[in-house]
């Protein structure tokens, strides 16, 4: 009887164990799946998405001024502002200030014909996008 | 079940709302509007006749009178599309061509460390009153090119510095900053865009080339003048002369400043004396041991 009744009481936290776990996973993939900050778009002529948070990290794809982002998540590293996008059902990094809200006037778009009449080739692209990522920035201020 | 049902066909809306924000607009504003294809398809004159009578006359030219508009404006928004980039928007976007162009020679891709110089010229700037100024600086792998500042628009600096430049004199962050200074003057000067801004680019600024066609040439020459100028003419001693004056007169009433260029100068004098791989550092930037000599203070004559 004693047995009986150490069974069901361990039975009973059991069962509030395994329902508190199931709880708390279903709440974790909700996050993950549901974080969603908004549709940001990126604003050099072109860029790319790296597959870590480093500027020196592999690009994931090249992308022009324009390209609309889904943006799902924030990342700081060593004090700098990355934002996660969704590309192509990849998860991948591009930097916070490279990007705006609301569309940008891209240069390609304002002077598409002339633009267009360069030929860039894929190797310039890529090292367009570079560009950004190897510049070190500053600016002066009042003091 | 009722609930899970709804909550599905709410998702579902929302799903479809969301993809129809981000993607693309299928109409386009080169697609021929319905009034148009009416007033094509109807012979109006045929039937004037009968128009008058009904008193429909008025209604025909107003309808005419908005297809004359529709089409005045697509034909505005197709020469929009040829035309070449004003002053102000060319500089950084012929700068950027010119890096991306000559990456394989410059060898600016490739992973560096942290060398601080945005916030030591950042601390230049600001010690000799040069406030609210924007600059990028992109350090290059290569002896080629030793320094140089190149034009861009909304009011920023472009420097490239060479990294073996800097480690062949081991430059401190405050030379490096000195030397950067020199080139934001060289750039503030003018010499370059003097140089590199040719009669035809001028005539094309802002221009609409839709009768024409498009000159790729132009751009290829501008380009062309930016390599001249950085690898093989650079400026000449007049220019050097009074760049070198306005480094003295910013930086005499800060010794520590003015000091550190002048160590700059001498580091550069030796080096263009003793190395090899950078004798034609004379003939782009003419002459340090010269530099020195304009910077130096008379002795008073007794």
């Amino acid at each position: 009887m004693k047995f009986y009744n150490y069974f069901h009481k361990l039975n009973g936290y059991l069962s509030i164990a395994l329902i508190a776990v199931l709880f708390c996973s279903n709440s974790i993939w909700a996050t993950e799946v549901s974080k969603h900050i908004g549709i940001f778009y990126y604003k050099n002529i072109f860029g790319h998405i790296h597959l870590n948070p480093t500027k020196d990290s592999v690009s994931l794809t090249t992308i022009a001024c324009g390209h609309p982002l889904n943006v799902t998540d924030t990342f700081k590293s060593s004090g700098v502002d990355w934002f996660i996008v969704n590309i192509d059902k990849k998860k991948g990094y591009v930097l916070k200030e490279f990007v705006s809200n609301q569309k940008p006037l891209c240069f390609q778009e304002k002077y598409p014909k002339f633009f267009n009449s360069l030929n860039l080739d894929l190797t310039e692209l890529y090292y367009w996008g570079r560009l950004y990522d190897q510049y070190v920035r500053g600016k002066s201020r009042v003091q | 079940m009722k609930i899970i049902i709804y909550i599905s066909i709410l998702m579902f809306g929302l799903a479809d709302l969301f993809a129809q924000s981000i993607s693309p607009s299928t109409e386009s504003s080169n697609e021929i509007t319905q009034i148009e294809k009416e007033i094509s398809v109807v012979d109006f004159d045929a039937i004037k006749n009968i128009l008058q009578k009904d008193k429909l006359d008025q209604s025909v030219q107003n309808k005419q009178n908005e297809v004359n508009t529709i089409q005045e404006e697509r034909e505005k928004k197709k020469l929009q599309l040829y035309h070449y980039p004003s002053e102000s928007d060319f500089w950084s976007f012929a700068s950027e061509l010119w890096l991306v162009r000559n990456a394989p020679l410059l060898k600016w891709d490739f992973n560096k460390p942290d060398y601080g110089i945005d916030i030591s010229f950042q601390t230049v700037l600001e010690t000799i009153g040069y406030y609210e100024k924007k600059f990028h600086v992109l350090l290059v792998n290569t002896p080629t090119l030793s320094h140089i500042a190149l034009p861009t628009n909304n009011d920023e600096t472009l420097f490239i510095i060479s990294v073996p430049f800097i480690r062949t004199m081991d430059l401190t962050k405050l030379e490096i900053s000195i030397l950067m200074l020199e080139d934001f003057f060289r750039l503030e000067k003018g010499y370059l865009y003097q140089f590199v801004k040719t009669s035809e680019l001028v005539e094309i600024f802002g221009k609409n080339f839709y009768d024409k066609g498009v000159n790729p040439a132009v751009v290829n020459q501008v380009l062309k003048k930016y390599s001249e100028l950085i690898f093989q003419k650079g400026f000449n001693f007049q220019q050097q002369f009074e760049v070198t004056k306005r480094m003295d007169s910013v930086l005499r009433s800060h010794l520590k400043l003015w000091g550190a260029y002048n160590t700059l100068l001498n580091k550069i004098d030796q080096l263009v004396k003793t190395n090899l791989l950078y004798d034609n550092y004379n003939r782009i930037y003419p002459s340090p041991e010269m530099q020195i000599k304009w910077l130096t203070p008379k002795a008073p004559l007794i």
